[in-house]
């Protein structure tokens, strides 16, 4: 019969002594290994009487959770001192991890995504429209006259194939994102608040601040009484989320034939902090919805007195490129297309 | 446009330094580029908007700074001149083409060079002083912005004007000396026998002033300005009449120009008038009134501004208002004011003299927009390109225009393609049929800067005959990792893999690959991504001899292209939860050898469609070539795992299965169990 207060004892002090990882594993083995002592009387029941055998059963089964129990905490505490099971090679958690590093996503579309995440969490949709366009689309609906020099500043790559849907006049590659304002009000009745990212094209001779291909994002804000003073506040909020909230701002007239009253937005060049000459910067156009858009779009409004309930719009668009170089301080927009791995990786 | 701002001062003082004269003049719309110094002059560069021909000259700018600062204008007396009984002659061919031309003759001239006055202010804003008579139609035209022209009258044969176009091969030399050949589209001065002047743009040495003219008809015009525009751009000359006739020039500007004009060249060369002539068959509509109210301003500016303060505003630029109901007025622009059209146009005027700065701002508020945007294309690019980038993919911007070259290069000539009419140069001149070009370009590139491992993507468009498509463009190269704990080169399977991920992460399953073709690809190595039988991509290794027309030295380049688009229409997968089985798994192991012809995904499929009920993983351990294996076959190992939702599996169960699938793989694909 086994003394099973003694051996429980004895338990406790041998664990109790162990204060290293080996004398931890020699106690394991004492008690808990194929040729322990708990192996042991459990191989005696099968000789004890019947009367003895919940006794003995019992008895080994405590030992067992007395032991492991022990030997867990044991280990642990072991461990918190630094010690542990000793490592077959140095470790050195600042050596460079094995595996591929993170690839980066190119600085036009985190630019792209950014502009366009401001105006999504204000409510406008986002929407794609073609780059491979019709002159409608890109002048006539936009009030900009064949023959005109408002279409100087959109100056345009004709493709070899023709417009289907006009007798002799040649498809073109979209030298703005506002035939897109065009597509959505033919498609889609007010209200409008939908923002056009894309590709633009326009035959300029590269130079550090020209490119034939570029980017622009587009916004179109169509409702009833929609006025100047959002306009401004919505591109002053947009320009504080984008640049940072001590950006200054300015808005000047200027002209475009889509819009009317038209504005151009100047930031204060502070903010980058003097590494760049003139006081102001361009960073985007802007205008109340010329009403004679909306009569090309077939929306119900007169070019004469406003009544009230008549649509009104505000619409805007600003080169990618020049607010992504103006953000991170780059000089030549060609570096955008050239995918110079060391330029990829720093954004 | 140059301003001088001492010829400024004639007409009107705004008395503010230079630099807050410019900064008002920006925003007011009239945006100056620059201040230059000139002697004891000062000149502003200004950036005049295509819609404002009307500020092209000293006199409209005057007229604004004075509204604009309230300082009064003091605009010069110009003598009248009345039409005589004794007419020149004058022929329009077409009204449509010039709507008004005044012709004045005046005889007895004595040509010379012009009064120093004269000459510096010429200078100022960059004109060339030529003599008295030339100077004073410079002199206008900076002046009053109406173009001028004078002729040497004797050379004008039989003294006849005909406004006409130029007949096929007719030439000209323009006074900077070039011959230049006219077509029908070009509208011409002309005598009784040739084009003496191209209209509005440039005249002719055959008429012009010089010292020993006497005579002089000064020609004060309007041409059409989409001919002038045409004309200019067809000859490749611009000039500073050019450049106010395509804008528009004021009707009521014509004869005031022709007035201020002979006022001068008499005063200057000593002739006097004998004959003028104006012809015009449009008199100027008289332009009807717009209503305004005081309300619609607030309406469309959000910013109420006083009615005392509006008319102020209007009166100062020239408008003529007329009372009509409260706070309501009947607006009638001036003549020079062409780009007023609508209410909003005379909304933009008062703002811009109230200043954009000063008006209110307030968020606006947005309604739900009921437009309806798929989700899916944003939803799978975006997918993609974070498992990409997760990947260590760099993500690449490139031109969608490259030439017939690149696609010469990389094996794809004869790809059909979309060609621009007016390229810049043939290296840009079609628009992109596949992304490898663009992406071997890249590669290109960055090998030459000593790169030797890459990793790029690019989601970008092709363009077909009707169609762009987003296309998603891998390229791969060089070492998996830097260091010696993987420094396995790219292959294939990796790639494949790879993209089989990055798919997966896009929730897009059930791809498959199958033997395929692509210009520049390896034949051997290259396969289609297939989806529901139709191949969406292919990705493969690129020929060394493309490598080398690209002069990229790494030898294995692998490149991939996936119809983004094709994805897209994919209904979003629906993902639903599958219970985990609390009973225990069992794996059994199997190695087997086949023929190399016999693809992966075959075995695959037979293993899975004699699954039993209780197959539910494959996973591929290893692949064998070597001494131990006949050669033409592989051996493969791989484990099947078994398990079932709702029991412990029996180990007898199981092996029938295993055996079975075992037999199949001996009988049906020739496998040989190792």
């Amino acid at each position: 019969m086994w003394n099973f207060p003694q051996i429980l004892d004895q338990a406790r002090n041998d664990l109790a002594s162990a204060d290293d990882a080996s004398s931890l594993e020699a106690c394991r083995l004492k008690y808990l290994g194929k040729k322990g002592l708990v192996p042991a009387i459990f191989d005696s029941l099968s000789s004890a009487s019947p009367e003895d055998k919940p006794t003995i059963g019992k008895g080994a089964n405590d030992l067992r959770v007395l032991v492991t129990a022990l030997l867990k905490e044991k280990t642990k505490a072991l461990g918190a001192l630094g010690g542990g099971t000793p490592c077959a090679r140095p470790v050195d958690l600042t050596m460079p991890g094995v595996g591929p590093a993170l690839g980066h996503r190119h600085v036009l579309t985190q630019t792209m995504t950014e502009i366009c995440d401001v105006f999504e969490r204000m409510g406008f949709v986002v929407v794609e429209s073609p780059e491979i366009e019709t002159e409608f689309n890109n002048f006539t609906g936009l009030n900009i006259p064949i023959d005109h020099p408002s279409r100087d500043a959109f100056d345009t790559f004709y493709l070899e194939a023709n417009d289907p849907a006009a007798k002799g006049r040649n498809l073109l590659l979209r030298s703005h994102t506002s035939p897109g304002q065009v597509r959505v009000m033919r498609d889609h009745q007010p209200p409008l608040a939908v923002i056009i990212p894309g590709r633009v094209y326009r035959p300029d001779a590269g130079d550090a601040s020209h490119s034939f291909m570029f980017h622009q994002v587009e916004g179109l804000l169509v409702d009833k009484d929609v006025k100047f003073s959002d306009l401004k506040g919505l591109l002053s909020e947009f320009c504080r989320r984008f640049f940072g909230p001590q950006v200054k701002m300015r808005f000047r007239p200027h002209f475009f034939p889509f819009t009317e009253p038209s504005a151009e937005v100047d930031i204060s060049a502070d903010i980058f902090k003097g590494t760049l000459r003139k006081p102001w910067l361009e960073i985007l156009g802007c205008g109340m919805v010329n009403p004679k858009v909306f009569e090309a779009a077939g929306y119900p409004c007169l070019s004469g007195r406003q009544a009230a309930g008549q649509y009104t719009g505000l619409a805007f668009g600003m080169g990618v490129e020049r607010m992504a170089m103006l953000k991170y301080g780059i000089k030549d927009i060609r570096l955008f297309y050239e995918n110079d791995v060391r330029f990829l990786k720093q954004f | 446009m140059r301003l001088s701002i001492n010829w400024l001062k004639h007409y009107v003082d705004p008395k503010l330094s230079v630099d807050e004269l410019a900064h008002r003049l920006t925003m007011a719309g009239l945006e100056v580029e620059g201040v230059h110094a000139a002697g004891a002059d000062t000149v502003l560069e200004l950036e005049i908007t295509p819609n404002r021909p009307d500020v092209l000259s000293v006199w409209g700018m005057s007229r604004e700074i004075a509204a604009m600062t309230g300082k009064s204008l003091a605009l010069p007396r110009v003598k009248a001149y009345k039409p005589t009984k004794d007419k020149i002659s004058i022929a329009i061919e077409d009204k449509k083409d010039c709507g008004r031309y005044i012709a004045t003759l005046m005889e007895g001239a004595v040509i010379a060079p012009s009064p120093a006055e004269t000459v510096r202010r010429l200078s100022a804003v960059g004109l060339r002083p030529v003599n008295n008579a030339v100077d004073v139609t410079n002199f206008v035209l900076m002046e009053s912005g109406q173009p001028l022209h004078a002729f040497d009258y004797d050379k004008i044969a039989e003294g006849r004007i005909i406004v006409r176009r130029a007949k096929t091969g007719e030439r000209i030399v323009t006074i900077d000396g070039i011959e230049r050949k006219l077509d029908p589209s070009i509208l011409v001065i002309a005598d009784a026998h040739k084009p003496l002047a191209i209209a509005g743009v440039m005249g002719g040495t055959c008429a012009q002033i010089t010292s020993a003219t006497k005579n002089i008809l000064l020609e004060s015009a309007c041409f059409d300005a989409g001919l002038v525009r045409r004309a200019s751009r067809a000859l490749g000359l611009q000039s500073e009449s050019s450049y106010r006739f395509e804008r528009g020039v004021d009707f009521e500007g014509v004869l005031l120009g022709a007035n201020r004009a002979t006022d001068l060249i008499c005063s200057l060369t000593n002739a006097r008038v004998t004959r003028r002539t104006d012809c015009f068959k449009t008199v100027a509509a008289s332009r009807r009134p717009l209503v305004v109210g005081v309300g619609d301003i607030e309406g469309l500016l959000g910013t109420r501004i006083a009615p005392a303060k509006i008319k102020m505003f209007l009166t100062s630029l020239g408008f003529t208002l007329r009372p009509s109901g409260k706070n309501i007025f009947r607006v009638t622009p001036p003549s020079w004011r062409g780009d007023i059209k609508t209410v909003a146009d005379i909304v933009e005027e008062v703002a811009r003299m109230a200043g954009y700065d000063r008006l209110s701002e307030g968020l606006p508020v947005i309604k739900a927009v009921n437009i309806r945007v798929d989700p899916r294309p944003r939803a799978v690019k975006e997918a993609v390109a974070r498992a990409l980038v997760a990947h260590g993919y760099l993500e690449t911007v490139t031109y969608s225009l490259m030439g017939q070259n690149d696609l010469e290069k990389t094996g794809l000539a004869g790809t059909p393609v979309l060609a621009l009419k007016n390229y810049l140069s043939q290296e840009y001149s079609i628009l992109r049929p596949s992304l490898l070009p663009s992406m071997l370009a890249v590669a290109a590139m960055n090998f030459g800067h000593g790169q030797k491992s890459m990793r790029f993507f690019e989601m970008g468009k092709r363009y077909f005959e009707g169609a762009e498509r987003w296309t998603l463009a891998i390229l791969m190269a060089g070492k998996r990792d830097r260091d010696w704990r993987d420094d396995r080169e790219y292959d294939v399977e990796v790639f494949d893999l790879g993209l089989e991920q990055v798919l997966r992460q896009a929730g897009i399953t059930g791809v498959d690959w199958g033997k395929g073709t692509y210009g520049g690809l390896d034949p051997d190595i290259t396969a289609h991504l297939k989806l529901n039988g139709h191949a969406i991509g292919a990705l493969g290794r690129v020929l060394g001899s493309v490598l080398k027309n690209w002069d990229i030295g790494i030898p294995d380049v692998y490149f991939g292209e996936i119809d983004l688009e094709a994805l897209f229409i994919l209904p979003k997968p629906e993902v639903k939860y599958s219970p985990v089985s609390v009973f225990p798994a069992m794996r059994r192991d199997v190695s087997i050898a086949v023929r190399n012809d016999v693809p992966y995904a075959r075995i695959r499929d037979l293993c899975l469609q004699r699954d039993g009920g209780i197959l539910t993983g494959m996973h591929l351990i290893e692949q064998y070539t070597g001494e131990k294996i006949q050669s033409g076959y592989r051996g493969l190992v791989f484990s099947l795992t078994y398990q079932s939702n709702d029991r412990t599996l029996r180990e007898e169960e199981v092996n029938a299965v295993h055996q079975n699938i075992l037999d199949a793989l001996v009988h049906d694909l020739g496998a040989t169990l190792r």
